[in-house]
């Protein structure tokens, strides 16, 4: 990665602005060093950008991490990238700087295919740094706000950005209250409705479980068992940033179920060193939830769920060392027909780039979020 | 058919792809070749991606004796050799291999397809299957109606769940052949369970036609013969006939390739936009393109239509042996194996646009692809000292290898002077979305088990593509033409008379 820096403090200390034909020029040149050291040169370098994407993150976050993810990002989905990194408590400051990156590209041929601006704001500058940003977006492309942070309505950064894109991506997996966090991003989507459409990362971390799940009601011979549920079992990592807690991921599972199957809490509700057992009602019937964290501290992932409906049982969970994840279906004395696959653990970055993807409105996880949310709140009535 | 099923309510809403229905595939012809290279390690690669259920399962049919442990065990080498999977888990292909069975089965023995039906029961009761069968005809091309035949007077071709059938190519050896073999098919098959495969189909780049036509606006205002000069499509080969040498002597390019292929290129090209992307739809659409091809008559074969075969020569540096020195070939064999023919469409999109076509094997590079050529620009404002380096616009859609859309169009180079020269859009598959494009084979299966024939070819499409090189086939078998044979080096472009097919329109081929 090549980078120049474009400092905005005059020598006197003043807070001057972001100067963007200036970045624009030095990326320029930049694309223009590498089309001089293509071979020939005749093609031309293939500059391709699918999609804008802003990245809000604390000064404090550790680079080296962030660095290699965004470089991950760029080699699935060529983007131009405008990293923002705040110091919120520390000194009036506005820095920019520019830098590409390349990577190769088939039969050895040089091919760049990203490009990032940073700028680092701290103090008082950071409530009018999104007019800095929108300028340098690239027209025309998606753009989308990875916020890496808890996202606060009242926040005017967040707000301000959040008009510039198409799409805003969080992660779930770092609330350090996963309870009260999820609650406040169902009343957000509530709030903003249309104007903001959301994707969690940690979402897209469940998304391989729901298929699982998925996946054994779409055997036409097990669908009416999908009716007859008397009992969930969801197991999962604790989270190392909130060890006592429900993992936020089990709780977006619970939200998911209930709010496609229209589950609601019965008022039972026990809690010991077995994990939590609620009750929920769904159609006069009663399903019992079981919610059980087990093994090392993680970022809260789901390691295993098991259905029973009656006679018959389903279950999916990961493999010893979870390189793999086996599934099941047992129906009375009928064989068990099951599997065992590969799991290929996705990288952050190329989770990421998966959301680079997709633009439309995710309304199954608005709904999973509300309804999680709505079972938060009744807590002591039988919620979760 | 099976019974409607109630719907999946966690189905909604998922971003991951489309899985199949539970069934088990009867793959005909288990111990060959294409089960070991394409449909096992398309099969595991689909069981991986978590796009086929766990109730599925595979039953491999054949003469060669074999146990099904026998067989587990060539599939795990097949899939290790063939597929991109760096390692293969233990555990991952133990659980697959316990969803593989064989079957010693002999087409033409009745009794075998009893046998079949029983261990058919069995499996599908263990594994969940829900009755539904998909047969893959893998065999040689002469068994596919008798494999039909034996499997409706089993019984096979009904169940209580779908049966389908996928048909490998070639599909017929003339149109004669063909029609008799739908005809043997339709006996013991409705249509909708015929799946003609066409491995094209299921190539990124050619799905992508459809989206590029009809997605973007801007094209199909100039997709016709007010804007586009020509058409040229080009699929060469490098390689022989690789030890196939008995099989194509009694085919041929414009058999093996154009009548089939290229075709299917060639009415994605022509068609019309369809009504919407129902199969129907789209197939109908195709056809109609092809309907309206001018037909050849023996003095259109003449004036129209070039024939090749290569001679010794080099290729990528290696020198080859002529085609009449394979094994298998005749030493004064006259098959062709290379042709070059101009289409037109009589219809108001196309009138008076040529299609220039060649296809052939042991030439220069290994490329498919389609040029539309744009007309000039209707005035030249920039005299020739400053065009030096112009063609006029062109859209490139390569199909393989390094799938991708170029845009040639002239710009201006910097200077002083005004001089102006051509430059390339480029876009390609492999740097824009940074993920691994599936194989074909892949995306044929899936489609096959979710029940959308888009990608496979109708019974009027195969008919269609048949009738349209008739003429051709034939007069080339009557007479020589005064073509004597090599009469093409291996490695080049084809014989003289391809380049002077298009000159003498005062046109050129593409160097692609
Ligand atoms: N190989 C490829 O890459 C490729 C590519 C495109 C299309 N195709 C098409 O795919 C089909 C299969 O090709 P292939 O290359 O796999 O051919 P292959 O290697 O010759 O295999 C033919 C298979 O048919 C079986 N067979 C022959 N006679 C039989 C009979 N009477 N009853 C039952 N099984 C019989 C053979 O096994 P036994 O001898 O054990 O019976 C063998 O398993 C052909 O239609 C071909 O044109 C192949």
């Amino acid at each position: 990665m090549m980078e120049t820096q474009s400092k905005s403090n005059d020598d006197a200390g003043r807070v001057g602005g972001v100067d963007v034909a200036g970045l624009e020029r030095q990326l320029a040149s930049r694309w223009r060093e590498t089309a001089a050291e293509e071979v020939g040169g005749k093609s031309g370098v293939t500059r391709v950008c699918v999609a804008n994407l802003i990245v809000y993150a604390s000064a404090a976050e550790a680079r080296p991490e962030l660095d290699k993810l965004l470089e991950e990002v760029a080699a699935q989905t060529p983007t131009r990238v405008i990293l923002l990194l705040a110091d919120r408590g520390g000194a009036p400051r506005l820095d920019a700087s520019v830098s590409t990156r390349c990577r190769p590209a088939l039969r050895g041929r040089r091919q760049l295919c990203g490009e990032q601006i940073t700028i680092e704001a701290g103090g008082g500058v950071i409530g009018s740094v999104a007019s800095a940003v929108e300028p340098l977006l690239v027209p025309d492309i998606a753009a989308f706000l990875w916020w890496k942070d808890i996202p606060n309505g009242e926040d005017k950064l967040f707000s301000r950005l959040v008009e510039m894109v198409e799409r805003v991506v969080i992660d779930s997996a770092a609330f350090d209250r996963p309870r009260e966090d999820l609650s406040r991003v169902a009343s957000l989507v509530a709030s903003r409705g249309e104007e903001m459409r959301l994707s969690d990362l940690n979402w897209g971390r469940l998304t391989s479980w729901r298929s699982l799940v998925a996946n054994f009601w779409d055997v036409p011979d097990y669908r009416e068992h999908l009716d007859a549920l008397d009992r969930v079992e969801i197991e999962y990592e604790p989270s190392a940033l909130a060890p006592k807690d429900v993992a936020a991921q089990a709780l977006l599972a619970v939200g998911w179920l209930a709010s496609r199957l229209g589950w609601q809490p019965s008022g039972r509700r026990v809690e010991d060193e077995d994990g939590l057992r609620v009750g929920l009602a769904s159609g006069g019937r009663e399903i019992e939830l079981a919610l059980r964290a087990s093994g090392e501290l993680g970022v809260g992932a789901i390691r295993q769920v098991a259905f029973r409906a009656g006679a018959a049982e389903f279950r999916a969970g990961f493999g010893a060392g979870g390189a793999t994840v086996e599934t099941s279906a047992k129906i009375g004395d009928a064989p068990i027909v099951g599997r065992v696959v590969a799991y290929e653990a996705k990288s952050e970055g190329q989770r990421l780039s998966r959301e680079l993807s997709i633009l439309a409105r995710d309304e199954v996880y608005e709904r999973a979020v509300a309804a999680a949310s709505r079972l938060i709140a009744t807590n002591a009535a039988g919620g979760i | 058919m099976a019974a409607t099923v109630l719907e999946n309510p966690l189905r909604e809403g998922m971003r991951l792809e489309r899985t199949a229905e539970p069934c088990v595939v009867v793959i005909l012809g288990a111990s060959g070749d294409l089960t070991k290279r394409k449909l096992m390690p398309a099969l595991f690669r689909l069981a991986q991606a978590r796009l086929i259920p766990a109730e599925f399962a595979v039953v491999g049919a054949a003469r060669t004796a074999m146990e099904t442990d026998a067989f587990r065990a060539q599939m795990r080498d097949s899939v290790a050799e063939f597929s991109d999977e760096q390692e293969i888990d233990t555990q991952v292909w133990e659980s697959f291999a316990q969803k593989l069975y064989y079957v010693t089965l002999d087409i033409s023995t009745p009794a075998d397809f009893k046998g079949l039906g029983a261990l058919l029961e069995k499996v599908d009761r263990e594994h969940g299957a829900q009755g539904n069968r998909l047969f893959y005809l893998s065999t040689a091309p002469q068994l596919f109606a008798e494999a039909v035949k034996q499997l409706g007077v089993a019984g096979l071709t009904k169940s209580r769940g779908w049966v389908r059938v996928i048909v490998e190519k070639p599909f017929g050896s003339d149109l004669e052949s063909a029609r008799e073999l739908n005809r043997r098919l339709h006996e013991h098959l409705e249509e909708s369970q015929i799946y003609r495969i066409d491995h094209y189909l299921g190539k990124e780049t050619v799905q992508n036609l459809l989206v590029f036509r009809f997605a973007n606006g801007i094209y199909e205002p100039l997709w016709n013969r007010q804007y586009i000069d020509h058409v040229q499509i080009t699929n060469a080969e490098t390689v022989g006939v690789e030890g196939r040498g008995g099989y194509y002597e009694s085919a041929g390019v414009v058999r093996d390739m154009i009548q089939n292929h290229v075709f299917q290129l060639l009415s994605l090209i022509a068609m019309e936009p369809p009504a919407s992307l129902d199969a129907e739809a789209v197939r109908d659409e195709k056809i109609k393109a092809l309907t309206s091809a001018r037909a050849f008559t023996a003095e259109r074969v003449r004036a129209d239509c070039v024939r090749g075969q290569y001679g010794a020569g080099a290729v990528g540096g290696e020198t080859v042996v002529g085609y009449c020195e394979e094994p298998g070939v005749a030493k004064d064999s006259t098959t062709e194996t290379f042709a070059a023919l101009v289409m037109y469409f009589d219809n108001w999109r196309w009138s008076g646009v040529p299609f220039f076509i060649r296809s052939g094997k042991r030439l220069a590079k290994r490329v498919t692809e389609i040029a539309i050529r744009f007309k000039d620009a209707p005035h030249q404002l920039f005299g020739r000292e400053m065009m030096d380096q112009v063609a006029a616009n062109q859209l490139i859609i390569r199909i393989q290898p390094d799938e991708g859309i170029t845009l040639r169009f002239a710009a201006k180079v910097p200077g002083q002077v005004t001089r102006v020269r051509d430059v390339n859009m480029d876009f390609r598959y492999g740097s824009s979305f940074g993920v691994q494009l599936a194989e074909a084979y892949e995306r044929l299966l899936l489609d096959c088990m979710l029940g959308d024939p888009t990608l496979y070819a109708r019974t009027d499409m195969t008919e269609r593509g048949w009738e349209i090189v008739m003429p051709i086939i034939e007069e080339w078998a009557r007479t020589t033409g005064g073509v004597t044979f090599p009469n093409y080096e291996a490695g080049t472009w084809g014989p003289e008379a391809s380049d002077e097919l298009i000159e003498r329109t005062s046109r050129r081929w593409r160097r692609p």
